[in-house]
């Protein structure tokens, strides 16, 4: 006979009997009743995007690197930040950082030093001796880069790491681009910038300096390569347009950037007149300072209408450099075809013009004279589009691409402040990396615009190399986490550690890198100030809150698992996860 | 060995005694120095009970009920407002049929504000299902706490006992304080046959629909009634191992009584001396306390009341609408009697007001000098 299997379970002290027992009692434990049934709304883990991610134009997926720096692991920060950025140590020091007002803290008390402690991670990564490694498969097809500025860099480092031999034609002596010649060196220090652009040519990037295509090289000898990225920049200084601008003493702003980052010695003499609003006026006029020269700036708006950042506007004016606002030049005053002074008149500020700023107005009459020795030009820099195949030269301005960096050229992309997008440097490392995933896309004849749709995060056309390399969007979310979608009843107020700096006067005589590196106490003490807007950190809120016991901790210890067989649907979980990593579902 | 301590003190050794596991408790005057001095045998090691703080006295029955629930020995004690705040709790652990023993030292109600003695607070938690014995002496509430755990664990229902506020909390005499081994023979472990035990889950107190509800109340109902017989074992039990016993209620001189006073807890002992002035002027007077008010021994007491002409209830109580609560119960249980004695209500003592000698001459007079009761409760020594 067949012997019935007995129960594992340890049988009741009384097995039920016919009659009750005293008090109201199951004979079972409370799974018999599975609660979830009662449920209509669904709580499911799905973390979200931080909205300093959205923000940065870089795709750098800053909500993890900052969890990792958050635990000391300052290296796999580096290597999160890396993944989508090859440059840190350059962005630490010159980005313009949108991430930081797009910072969720900044609701609760200050954004997140999330620049600062980029910087940090960079440099203690090189200081740790990290480098990046060139890809044991590679790929045969070739790539040609036109510039190796940011988004020339950017697309080198992503297509190597995948593979693609990648050669970098660069006009000038040296690689780098506007982070050699544009960027003073008490913003970046060249040596450094050397030390970066070294770890990107260790993947295997070959690099043709002194190159300059359409001169040197003609358009159609590029076409041995199975595609072409054009990150030539924007080194077209626009004119004054004023009578006198050719004499000796008149300069562009890019123009005298560029001898001095070459090492050149410039004769300024006493007194320097730097003409415009833009960050190249503040740079021009921050360096003329530093070279010696008496400097003002003469811009023909008021300081809010300033283009230029304002951390730079701050910095030039701590050192004491004169800005006369509602001014423009007029007229380049010579003596024997030189440089004497510049005649400006003031403006009053009319109603907005086309680009929604407010028009100056002359005031006539009031003409006055600057006496200067030297005028430095930076009203605006525009791409020299001359080298390109007449395809490409339809508009003026910029080089035409659209949303995926395609121009109308088969196997053609374009990057960086040739075509038309915010002239950062953050915008153009993230134009080289969109055009490192187009230019893979294409060479394994995908669609393109389907291929980086994978990679998108957010709605600001930032894009993630990590969600690139995935393939798909499974399980990834494009919400951005609000500060309304958190609980800051977990946050308690913290000061922001502010970054340390030269003082004015020591920074003024030489070009010594103005801004100093966080401290690892603080920059542990940011990295933990971080939200994590949108993705769970395992702080264990939605486990200790349920009141079904239906959260458990999944032993892997990379996240939670919800029962739904008891899962009621409360949501409590939602509502007390601080940082908006819990959705919910309504099911009829 | 004897020790000369308050009856709150004395309900304190008899938890001691009793082994009590899990204490939880919220201070309350005059309750307080029960649970003070628990909490210090339980941070000197003479008590092993798990003491747990709360916040309230609602979560302090919520708190020993949870316990009691996985098969432990627990307590606590309250008064007055603490008890009426419990009221919830207190249904839910008769319901579950907890052994739960709590020490309620009699406080009257407010308003007005008033931190004395009076039985209102336990009387009116009549219905909740708890047993109730009611205590003369420090004695007898040591005795009565050990007795409560038998009797609780063996029909599954809680036991209240009450000490009157202050007259027998808070005033001191010579009690004798049982060893512990000869505690341990009398009480043993509590094993529950139902308990919440992770290894063997049960759910405690499942929706019970309207076809099998009315069936756990009879069960507890039956419970109830057992209780009498079980009460008065383990008194007898305790007597002839502890050499003292109290029954459900106690007689003094009234097998020949034309007049018996009832009454319950420290004015017996006032009452005593009484009715012996009485005796030694040739009335024919006789005092009955009573222990057990729940189950009410209806029988046993009717039986003791029914040979005299006229019975005084003396009660410390009063449900307003109705009279005094220990009076309605007395004459309910007389009802469709063969023998039916004319029942005079009194109420005395409410809000701690002393009940004197006076004041129990005065309800016999009252007794002796009328014939019949005039059908209303005689307030006692209020003030014009």
């Amino acid at each position: 006979m067949k012997k019935k299997k007995t129960a594992k379970r340890k049988p009741s002290i009384l097995p039920p009997k016919p009659s009750l027992p005293p008090m109201s009692l199951s004979f079972e434990g409370t799974q018999a009743s599975k609660t979830g049934t009662w449920r209509y709304l669904t709580p499911m883990y799905l973390n979200k995007i931080a909205p300093c991610n959205e923000a940065c134009p870089a795709g750098e997926d800053v909500e993890a690197a900052m969890v990792l720096a958050g635990e000391e692991n300052y290296l796999g920060a580096w290597e999160k930040i890396t993944e989508e950025n090859p440059l840190p140590r350059v962005c630490g020091r010159v980005c313009f950082h949108p991430c930081e007002p797009a910072c969720n803290r900044k609701e609760f008390d200050e954004p997140t030093a999330i620049n600062a402690l980029e910087r940090f991670t960079g440099d203690r990564a090189f200081e740790a001796g990290r480098r990046f490694h060139a890809p044991k498969e590679k790929k045969k097809e070739r790539v040609a880069i036109i510039g190796s500025g940011p988004a020339g860099l950017s697309c080198a480092y992503h297509l190597s790491s995948m593979g693609y031999a990648t050669t970098l034609f660069e006009a000038q002596p040296k690689l780098g681009g506007v982070l050699r010649y544009g960027i003073p060196a008490y913003r970046l220090p060249k040596d450094l910038l050397d030390r970066e652009i070294e770890n990107i040519l260790s993947l295997g990037v070959e690099a043709k300096t002194g190159v300059r295509v359409g001169r040197d090289l003609a358009w159609e000898d590029l076409k041995k390569y199975d595609a072409i990225f054009v990150a030539a920049g924007a080194w077209k200084s626009q004119p004054l347009k004023i009578p006198g601008e050719d004499a000796a003493g008149v300069m562009s702003g890019l123009e005298f950037l560029k001898r001095i980052n070459s090492g050149q010695a410039v004769d300024l003499g006493q007194r320097v007149a730097v003409i415009g609003g833009g960050n190249t006026a503040m740079d021009a006029a921050r360096t003329a300072l530093r070279l010696g020269a008496k400097t003002w700036i003469v811009y023909r708006r008021t300081k809010e209408e300033m283009p230029a950042w304002e951390e730079e506007v701050f910095e030039a004016e701590e050192e004491n450099i004169e800005t006369i606002f509602l001014s423009s030049p007029v007229k380049i005053l010579t003596e024997q075809g030189k440089v004497k002074g510049v005649e400006c008149i003031k403006n009053l500020l009319g109603p907005p013009g086309k680009d929604g700023r407010k028009e100056p107005r002359p005031v006539e009459g009031s003409n006055f004279t600057l006496q200067v020795d030297t005028v430095i030009s930076a009203i605006g820099e525009s791409p020299d589009l001359s080298f390109l195949p007449q395809d490409l030269r339809k508009t003026m301005g910029a080089l035409p691409v659209d949303e995926t960096g395609s121009t109308a050229l088969r196997g053609v992309f374009g990057g960086g402040d040739i075509t038309a997008q915010p002239r950062t440097v953050a915008f153009a490392i993230g134009s080289g990396k969109k055009a490192a995933m187009a230019i893979d896309a294409f060479l394994r004849g995908q669609d393109v615009a389907q291929a980086l749709r994978v990679a998108r995060v957010g709605d600001k056309g930032t894009l993630s190399m990590a969600r690139y390399r995935k393939g798909s969007a499974d399980g990834l979310a494009q919400e951005v986490v609000k500060f309304a979608d958190l609980n800051p009843a977990y946050f308690k107020r913290q000061k922001r550690m502010p970054r340390e700096k030269l003082s004015p006067s020591r920074r003024t005589s030489d070009f010594s890198e103005v801004n100093l590196r966080l401290s690892e106490g603080a920059a542990l003490y940011e990295a933990k100030r971080c939200f994590n807007c949108g993705v769970c950190n395992l702080c264990h809120n939605c486990f200790l809150y349920c009141p079904d016991l239906a959260v458990s901790a999944r032993p892997d210890k990379q996240g939670y698992d919800i029962n739904y067989d008891y899962c009621k649907g409360c949501c409590i979980c939602v509502e007390e996860c601080p940082r908006g990593a819990i959705s919910v579902e309504v099911r009829k | 060995m004897k020790k000369l301590m308050t009856g709150n003190i004395a309900v304190s050794y008899g938890v001691m005694l009793s082994r009590a596991e899990v204490i939880s408790a919220y201070p309350i005057t005059p309750q307080t120095t029960i649970v003070e001095e628990l909490s210090e045998m339980c941070s000197d090691g003479r008590c092993k009970a798990k003491f747990i703080r709360v916040e309230s006295e609602h979560s302090a029955m919520a708190c020993v009920a949870a316990a009691s629930a996985t098969g432990v020995r627990v307590f606590t004690a309250t008064s007055s407002h603490g008890l009426a705040y419990m009221h919830e709790m207190l249904h839910w652990t008769a319901g579950t049929r907890l052994p739960v023993v709590m020490v309620n030292a009699n406080r009257a109600i407010g308003s007005p504000w008033n931190i004395w003695c009076d039985q209102g607070d336990s009387l009116s938690q009549r219905d909740t299902g708890w047993l109730q014995l009611y205590c003369e002496s420090a004695q007898e509430a040591l005795d009565t706490v050990i007795q409560a755990y038998r009797i609780a664990e063996a029909v599954l229902l809680p036991v209240m006992v009450l000490v009157d506020g202050f007259f027998l909390s808070h005033t001191s005499e010579p009690v004798d304080v049982p060893d512990q081994k000869a505690v341990d023979r009398f009480l043993p472990p509590y094993r529950a046959q139902y308990k919440l035990d992770p290894a063997d889950p049960h759910t405690f107190n499942i929706m019970a629909d309207p076809s099998i509800f009315i069936a756990f109340k009879q069960d507890a109902q039956k419970s109830m009634e057992a209780a009498k017989k079980v009460a008065a074992r383990v008194d007898r039990e305790f007597k002839a191992q502890f050499g003292r016993g109290y029954g459900l209620l106690e007689k003094v001189r009234c097998a020949d009584a034309d007049v018996i006073l009832l009454t319950m807890g420290t004015a017996a002992s006032t009452a005593r001396e009484v009715i012996e002035e009485y005796r030694k002027k040739g009335k024919k007077v006789g005092l009955c306390r009573l222990r057990m008010f729940r189950p009410f021994p209806s029988r046993e007491l009717v039986k003791v009341l029914s040979g005299a002409k006229k019975v005084a209830v003396l009660d410390r109580d009063n449900s307003l609408g109705a009279g005094g609560i220990l009076a309605q119960e007395v004459k309910a249980a007389f009802y469709g009697g063969a023998s039916k004695p004319k029942v005079f209500e009194f109420v005395a003592g409410l809000g701690g007001k002393d009940i004197t000698p006076e004041t129990i001459g005065d309800v016999i007079e009252h007794t002796l000098n009328n014939a019949s009761p005039g059908g209303e409760s005689i307030w006692m020594g209020v003030q014009e």
